[in-house]
């Protein structure tokens, strides 16, 4: 008989990066038949993110048009699924926790009821993730607390996100600390080596090794005065270490691109981009000397490339890594940026004491505890162990 | 009227009822012997549902249904429950059978259900 089927539900290439570790797990256990059912626009980009794992996407479900008389798309995606599962019904549905929140917010609920209402088990990545800000928890955190209470097993990238679901009352049998997959993958990714996508960035790396720093400035609110501050700090360090290089995300839009081009157009070292695929994103992480950032998403990759963060802007992920000593909060003003990078750069002593303790979103083996902890659900396997507190075993040391 | 109308039907005149509080519309509706789950920490039944709806419609300054996914048995729901201080979502899946709801399956968000409605399945 072959293996039963398990569904693991994207809508963006970040969210099929967070379920191709756990894909590659499944297969390479041979308990259970992985699906990727992919409901996001992005195909194109999702179809590479997958290729970069010798994966593809074995169910399209069509999203609902952007701007159409589809006024419910979680309603829509709802009923898409559970029409694909009417006939294809899988043992076990998968889901990002990631997929409840932001672009991807009606997927992922979506998924989850419609995995529920069908009564197939519901096993949730990155589970218990919560906005830290308490003015906007309820609202916000709607959807998230909703799927916690059709899912089955919540596996959670850290113990802070384990004591949310438990503060929810959610069994604590039911929740295990696997840590997070987008590790998994942004190691696997980077360790390949892999060419450069983005040909700037292929240009601009060819040359003799130099130290890098990665700088992404993408979130909504950094704009006018706060992009000032980070574009003069990022001109002001290029000018004064004539031998880093610098790669940049500025945000889209003209402002933005004049207001780079006028701080930064006359730089030799400095690299400024608008978008960068996650394979190249994960590489320059993993060959920066230091990454300075204003979303969160990339935070809880850089501790495993014994990367220090200097994070631009309080974020749900950032916690931890403050916690953890992996990453700094600074201020969007020039002489902050400026006085902490030197700071860093200055010293690998210092920047290695930032990541000495291991990374808390991760050990590199969440996407084998996921699998694993799927088919223990399914009686097939022995439930795994949690992930061990970092610092107490080497990186990808144990199964 | 083609069934799956005539089930939509069904559906909308339940919803209907009890967001207006028509407790006697919700009883009539309900199969006489429909089966009744939810993830409230109290036992249910078709009564216990009839006057928890009620004490939602009482309370809550608005109920809206936000998403509806209809499948050939039945139908899937979320509602939005405004009450005075917050709103608390909740998933509802509906089984209709003969022109009656055999099956209800409610899914609350039980942070925001102890929070802005205090009290809700505890009387």
């Amino acid at each position: 008989m072959p293996p039963r089927e398990v569904h693991l539900v994207g809508g963006t290439p970040w969210e099929a990066m967070l379920l191709a570790p756990v894909a590659v797990a499944l297969r390479d256990a041979g308990l259970l038949e992985p699906v990727l059912v992919i409901c996001g626009r992005r195909l194109a980009a999702t179809r590479r993110v997958l290729a970069a794992f010798g994966l593809s996407p074995d169910v399209r479900v069509p999203p609902p048009a952007p701007v159409s008389v589809d006024a419910d798309p979680r309603g829509v995606m709802m009923q898409r699924l559970d029409a694909l599962w009417a006939t294809r019904t899988p043992a076990a549905v998968i889901v990002p926790g990631r997929a409840l929140a932001g672009e991807a917010a009606p997927t992922g609920l979506a998924a989850a009821l419609a995995a529920h209402w069908r009564r197939v088990p519901v096993v949730q990545l990155d589970a218990g993730e919560r906005r830290a800000d308490l003015a906007d928890t309820l609202a916000d955190d709607a959807d998230r607390r909703l799927a916690a209470q059709v899912t089955t097993i919540h596996l959670t990238a850290t113990p802070n996100a384990a004591m949310n679901l438990l503060d929810e009352r959610v069994p604590a049998g039911d929740v295990l600390v696997t840590g997070s997959t987008a590790v998994d993958a942004a190691v696997a990714v980077a360790g390949r080596r892999l060419r450069y996508e983005t040909s700037a960035v292929a240009t601009a790396r060819s040359g003799p090794a130099r130290p890098l720093m990665l700088v992404v400035a993408r979130h909504p609110q950094t704009r006018g005065a706060a992009l000032e501050g980070v574009l003069t700090a990022v001109r002001a360090l290029v000018q004064r270490r004539t031998d880093m290089e610098v790669v940049m995300l500025r945000p889209p839009g003209p402002a933005a691109r004049e207001h780079a081009g006028r701080l930064l157009g006359d730089l030799d070292r400095v690299t400024v981009l608008t978008a960068l695929s996650h394979a190249d994103l994960c590489r320059l992480v993993s060959e920066a000397s230091l990454l300075v950032s204003d979303v969160g998403d990339l935070v809880p990759l850089a501790p495993s490339f014994g990367v220090p963060v200097l994070s631009l802007r309080w974020s749900d992920d950032l916690p931890e890594a403050l916690h953890a000593g992996c990453a700094r909060l600074v201020p969007c003003e020039t002489a902050q940026i400026v006085a902490h990078a030197d700071d860093l750069l200055d010293s690998p002593v210092r920047r290695d004491a930032m990541t000495a303790g291991g990374n808390p979103y991760g050990d590199g083996l969440a996407g084998r505890r996921a699998a694993q902890a799927s088919a223990a659900l399914l009686g097939l396997a022995a439930p795994p162990e949690p992930m061990p507190s970092p610092g107490t075993v080497p990186f990808g040391a144990t199964a | 009227m083609p069934a799956a109308k005539h089930r939509m039907g069904v559906v909308d005149f339940y919803v209907g009822s009890w967001i207006a509080d028509d407790r006697g519309g919700v009883r009539r509706v309900l199969a006489a012997d429909v089966e009744v789950e939810w993830n409230l920490d109290a036992p249910v039944d078709d009564e216990e549902l009839v006057q928890t709806l009620h004490r939602i419609a009482v309370f809550a300054d608005t109920v809206e249904v936000v998403s509806r996914a209809p499948a050939p048995d039945g139908v899937a729901l979320v509602y939005d429950m405004v009450a005075p201080f917050g709103t608390a979502r909740m998933a509802e899946f509906l089984t209709v059978a003969h022109g009656r709801i055999t099956e209800v399956r409610q899914v609350y968000d039980l942070v925001a259900v102890d929070r802005f409605f205090p009290g809700l399945y505890d009387q």
